[in-house]
């Protein structure tokens, strides 16, 4: 029996270093954050004044929250579907009997690798709205030159586009390794059957890469409810708030204006929502993807 | 059927693969060859505008002030200018803030070989009570995106003394539920048996971490460090928040704070764009000589996802 304990607090020692940090910086904010939210504080003051429910009754009452999820929203869609429509285009016309797509995959994977910070300062002087290649480029296209930055109609599509450029390579060789481990077999013998190439891709290849899908969703998701880097480099949220994302908003009511309660409520907010869609991607996971 | 005999099979197979392999490769068809070389061309467009913003960044930073508002661009410079180069180098603390993100992320790697090999290797090969407990709590870390908790992350390094600190930067962010989830995939590859065996020989458990298995796992610690180093070296918004001392700063903070304070803010674009251009210039290095294992990094956090 001693030994036994002895062995569990060996095993429970070797969890420790990580363990401990986790609890600090993680599992014990997500507690604390929790709490926040149904405080009213502004770092300054000595107490913590208990608010219940206050801070999420102001902000479902408030329309800036309502802009900031549909921006939170718009982002989300328009960054997550391109980045793997796009992933897989390119991932079939690397793959299919081409030699030597070396040079091609390290290029488009490149700008993955790259700080956020420094790319979208270079991005800002493309989207410059009087030089800028971006306007260079509609002006070949026959379209009129946009504000791009400057304009809110137009501020969330910049910063979507470089959200877009920096992952699409990423995803890009997660659908090359999809790919690569389908059973070749079967798409000859389907071959054989007399299957054109579309009914190939929707009969076999898209049931059998449809984990790779789901696991880029889930991952984009998460990773665009959490964009802030381009969002402060490019537009700090503005123009008129365009391009204040969920997140954004409460990066500015924590440390801009100091209402630590309502930006806890917001952090709160983007948790449940991570949270319902891991769920939600679960349940499907379950139902449609196919795992071999 | 026996052993011999499956292994003839699978050479008889191997070879008829190859045979329809060159026969394949011997009568291409004209239309099949003309449709290759149009994906070529494609792919080949496809990454030159993948790459296009690196080589404006590295050309706008080599133009003079007035060439770099004239439109249409030029897209060579005219007269190539690499003291902006060093203008902005010495016009602000670059080389402090390279040094500062380098040791911190190097730091943070070696925190995160020892805690999460440790942490993974009693998840895999250690028996105890609170082992579904912890792999939980690990999971959940997954699924919540850090950044909404950096309020509460801000309040307790305030009540630790350890904002504005280097020990801040590095403790913070010295777990990473990703490496544990790599690492942890990589030992269930092991065989336990290579963990009894070294209890026979009287080895402990932290000598058999560290002698037996680690070397069995280099390509995930590769991957590991690698990951880690790119994403510390990037990193931004927190360490951005918790740090108010210039000398602290990261990189990614010092060029933004280059950007926006130098006066610089749309007046002296080709110094912004060549800071810009050596603050990447490390990564893509480091890209150039890693390639083939970060991408394998791919590989590696996909079946993170299947555990």
């Amino acid at each position: 029996m001693r030994l036994k304990t002895l062995r569990e607090g060996e095993a429970v020692l070797f969890t420790l270093p990580a363990l401990v940090p986790l609890l600090i910086f993680w599992l014990g904010p997500l507690g604390y954050i929790v709490y926040l939210s149904f405080t009213e504080w502004d770092f300054m003051s000595p107490e913590k004044l208990f608010v219940g429910l206050d801070n999420y009754t102001y902000l479902l009452t408030h329309a800036d929250f309502y802009q900031a999820l549909k921006v939170t929203l718009t982002f989300g869609l328009g960054t997550v579907v391109p980045i793997i429509v796009g992933g897989l285009a390119l991932a079939l016309l690397m793959n299919s009997k081409l030699r030597s797509t070396g040079l091609f995959r390290a290029m488009m994977f490149s700008p993955w690798v790259t700080p956020t910070v420094a790319v979208s300062i270079a991005w800002s002087w493309i989207f410059e709205p009087d030089v800028g290649l971006a306007n260079l480029a509609l002006g070949w296209l026959g379209l009129s030159p946009v504000g791009w930055l400057q304009d809110p109609n137009w501020a969330l599509a910049a910063v979507m586009i470089v959200t877009i450029w920096k992952s699409i390579g990423w995803s890009m060789v997660f659908y090359l390794v999809a790919l690569r481990n389908l059973p070749a077999d079967l798409l000859e013998a389907a071959s054989i059957d007399g299957a054109g190439g579309w009914d190939k891709f929707r009969g076999i290849t898209l049931p059998l890469i449809s984990p790779t899908t789901l696991f880029l969703s889930i991952i984009l998701t998460i990773q665009s409810l959490q964009a802030y880097d381009q969002i402060n480099v490019m537009t700090q949220g503005g123009p008129a708030g365009s391009t204040r994302t969920l997140l954004y908003m409460y990066y500015q009511s924590a440390f801009e204006t100091f209402n630590v309660g309502e930006a806890s409520a917001i952090a709160v907010i983007i948790i449940l929502i991570c949270v319902l869609l891991s769920g939600l991607s679960f349940l499907l996971s379950r139902r449609l993807v196919h795992y071999s | 059927m026996n052993i011999t005999e499956a292994r003839k099979m699978e050479r008889e197979r191997e070879l008829q693969r190859k045979g329809s392999r060159e026969r394949s490769r011997k009568s291409v068809p004209a239309g099949e060859q003309i449709g290759r070389i149009v994906r070529y061309a494609l792919l080949a467009l496809i990454s030159l505008a993948m790459a296009f913003p690196f080589y404006w960044m590295v050309t706008s930073g080599l133009k003079t002030n007035d060439e770099i508002w004239r439109f249409p661009p030029t897209f060579w410079p005219e007269s190539v200018n690499w003291s902006n180069y060093a203008d902005a180098w010495n016009s602000a603390p670059f080389a402090r803030y390279m040094f500062n993100s380098i040791f911190v992320a190097v730091s943070i790697c070696a925190l995160q070989v020892i805690n999460a090999s440790m942490m993974a290797y009693a998840l895999t090969h250690m028996k105890f009570r609170l082992k579904g407990a912890f792999t939980a709590i690990i999971l959940i870390g997954y699924m919540i995106p850090s950044t909404a908790v950096y309020l509460p992350s801000y309040m307790i390094l305030n009540e630790l003394h350890l904002l504005d600190t280097y020990a801040g930067l590095i403790l913070s962010n010295c777990v990473s539920v990703f490496s544990i989830f790599l690492l942890r995939q990589a030992f269930l590859q092991v065989s336990h048996e290579l963990v009894e065996a070294g209890q026979l020989d009287g080895a402990s458990h932290f000598r058999i971490l560290w002698t037996i298995m680690a070397p069995l796992i280099r390509s995930s610690f590769a991957v590991m460090i690698l990951i880690t180093f790119i994403d510390q070296y990037n990193n931004y918004f927190w360490p951005m928040l918790i740090t108010k001392d210039p000398d602290l700063r990261l990189v990614s903070a010092g060029l933004r704070s280059f950007f926006v304070e130098g006066g610089a803010y749309g007046l002296a674009w080709p110094q912004i764009m060549a800071a810009s251009a050596f603050t990447i210039a490390p990564l893509l290095i480091l890209f150039a000589f890693a390639q083939k294992t970060i991408m394998q990094s791919v590989n590696m956090s996909a079946g993170v996802n299947k555990s």
